[in-house]
């Protein structure tokens, strides 16, 4: 993080409209949201392959085409059919030269709640509706179940990240206009949006938690903690993170030391962790995996 | 069962589009209504083929990959449960097929750590990207999605064809093999689930400033209270976002307003809020 990402794009008079050509080519490149997910940014640095022919279209200034790239790469987890919908304001703003710092807001408010109703509509929905039906038909032996099946869910995927491509930037186009001449309010709002955001995102994907029993009573300190704070721990953390970010620590140190005190500690035990192991028998194994040191022991469960 | 080369890079090629299209791509080939005809095919039993698609395909409908969750992989275990299947010469049918699933177990829990590895050594590799950005280097961002999409196939290849050989017997070891060693992938699952820790951070130093402290705890509570309560644990995000908005208008209504009666002289000052 060497690099400081500036607040004001250099040139700051306004982008011409993207054509449609560049638009469609997002469109087809969003499909590749997820090729270089990980665990640190997600969806990051597909993202940003994806909103590139934009943005090099946007921004004609060399350093400002860098600023944009370096910003585009924060944390991103949304529902991958849906991505174009952020895309859409985020070109808008991008193409107003909004400050850095708005488009950043903007863009995790945006994306966090994108993602859950997107798993609602597809996978939960869209999903087992169509391949429910469609598997019965293969389980007959007929292979039409999996071309009705290909048809429908692609049919539907494209409708949808087309639509709200073009939907979403003539909205954003329209909006952004008004808002920027209110520059300084509007980042302001956008910051306090997105913050908000990010401590919902907390709570709602941080899974982390201790896997201790403990005692002759066997005391749970998970459920322990929930009773002063549920999510404390992925609270914690993140705090930590945030002051040795600030303190100059690079993501990929903090990176490793979580990999070693998340392996270190489930070797004794002390994280929820899934394995996915199973012993001979074929059944899971209690509290998900064996820790090296069992200094404590933990409850099988009841029949 | 003979197994020719041929037939051998075919199911290669299939493991590595399929690996690819789990998550990118259209995202709908991979699915085991889909996947396991192609590999029935391959192997010469396509009727087969279908079937296990079927009735795989029907387990599969509980266990989507939601929300960086991630349950045993579906393409592994499509695969190796129709090639058990054909090798196997099961009957096509829902209930001749039954054996087969239980037997691509192993391979499915495996074919799950090759996606958490390759998540883990990829969030290292977002330094790299950051410094891509960096230099302007569009091509450099292209080939780092092209560096995890060909690992990922690859690492689903071998270990497909690894797989068709080995059979169960190499199942068996796969299987002894977590066992012994479930606290190191268990403690990966737990590495993993926190390194969206990192990416928050990072997101937090952008916009956080000392009165925005009272935001970052009020998204935390919001969430916490909806995905508390079961009717609207679904939609916690999506009703967080509400709340968020409410207050950013309120305050962008509030700050603009205060600036236009500081530029008419009613309030002194060149305190904007900021």
């Amino acid at each position: 993080m060497a690099y400081n990402i500036p607040e004001k794009y250099q040139d700051l008079t306004p982008a011409p409209q993207l054509d449609k050509k560049t638009l469609n080519k997002m469109v087809w490149l969003s499909c590749f949201l997820q090729a270089s997910f990980n665990y640190e940014r997600m969806q990051a640095c597909g993202w940003l392959w994806g909103i590139l022919p934009g943005l090099q279209k946007i921004h004609t200034n060399k350093e400002d085409l860098k600023a944009s790239m370096a910003h585009n790469l924060d944390f991103l987890n949304t529902h991958p059919f849906l991505v174009t919908f952020v895309m859409g304001i985020v070109l808008s703003l991008e193409q107003n030269k909004a400050d850095t710092q708005t488009i950043r807001s903007v863009r995790i408010s945006a994306a966090g709640p994108l993602g859950g109703i997107g798993d609602a509509l597809f996978w939960l929905t869209l999903v087992p509706i169509t391949a429910g039906l469609t598997a019965n038909m293969a389980m007959q032996g007929q292979i039409i179940g999996a071309v009705l099946f290909l048809i429908i869910f692609n049919a539907v995927q494209f409708a949808v990240r087309f639509g709200l491509m073009y939907w979403s930037y003539g909205l954003g186009t329209k909006a952004v206009t008004m808002l920027t001449s209110n520059a300084k309010e509007f980042t302001r709002a956008a910051s306090i949006l997105g913050i908000f955001v990010v401590g919902g995102l907390i709570a709602n994907y941080g899974s982390t938690s201790v896997r201790l029993i403990v005692g002759e009573t066997q005391i749970n300190i998970q459920s322990l903690l929930d009773g002063v704070l549920p999510k404390l721990i992925p609270l914690l953390i993140t705090l930590g993170l945030y002051v040795l970010i600030k303190k100059g620590w690079t993501p990929v140190k903090c990176i490793v030391l979580i990999l070693v005190v998340g392996i270190l500690g489930c070797a004794f035990g002390i994280w929820s962790g899934n394995s996915q192991a199973m012993d001979a028998d074929g059944n899971t194994l209690p509290g998900g995996y064996t820790p090296l040191v069992e200094w404590y022991e933990y409850p099988t469960p009841e029949e | 069962m003979q197994i020719s080369i041929i037939q051998a890079l075919l199911v290669f090629v299939v493991a590595f589009i399929m690996g690819i299209d789990q998550f990118s791509f259209l995202e709908s080939l991979y699915q085991p209504i889909v996947t396991c005809p192609i590999i029935g095919a391959i192997l010469g039993n396509f009727e087969l083929g279908v079937v296990v698609g079927g009735a795989y395909q029907l387990i599969q409908i509980g266990s989507m990959p939601i929300g960086g969750a991630q349950p045993p992989n579906a393409i592994m275990g499509g695969i190796m449960a129709t090639v058990f299947a054909v090798s196997l010469n099961l009957e096509a049918t829902a209930d001749g097929v039954g054996a087969a699933l239980g037997l691509a177990i192993p391979f499915a829990v495996f074919g799950q750590y090759a996606v958490t590895l390759t998540f883990t050594l990829m969030s290292g590799m977002m330094a790299k990207a950051d410094k891509y950005a960096e230099e302007g280097n569009v091509k450099g961002i292209r080939n780092l999605n092209f560096l995890e999409m060909g690992f990922l196939g690859c690492l689903f290849g071998i270990l497909a064809v690894a797989g068709l050989y080995g059979g169960s017997l190499l199942g068996e070891t796969l299987q002894n093999f977590s066992y012994q060693f479930s606290w190191v992938m268990a403690g990966l699952d737990a590495a993993g689930g926190a390194m969206r820790f990192v990416g928050f951070a990072i997101l937090m130093k952008v916009m956080m400033s000392n009165e925005m402290w009272g935001f970052l705890l009020a998204g935390f509570a919001m969430s916490l209270l909806c995905s508390a309560n079961k009717a609207t644990s679904g939609a916690t995000l999506i009703l967080c976002a509400f709340v968020g908005v409410a207050i950013a208008i309120y305050d962008f209504n509030t700050q603009t307003k205060i600036k236009q009666n500081a530029g008419s002289g009613f309030v002194g000052g060149e305190e904007d809020g900021i």
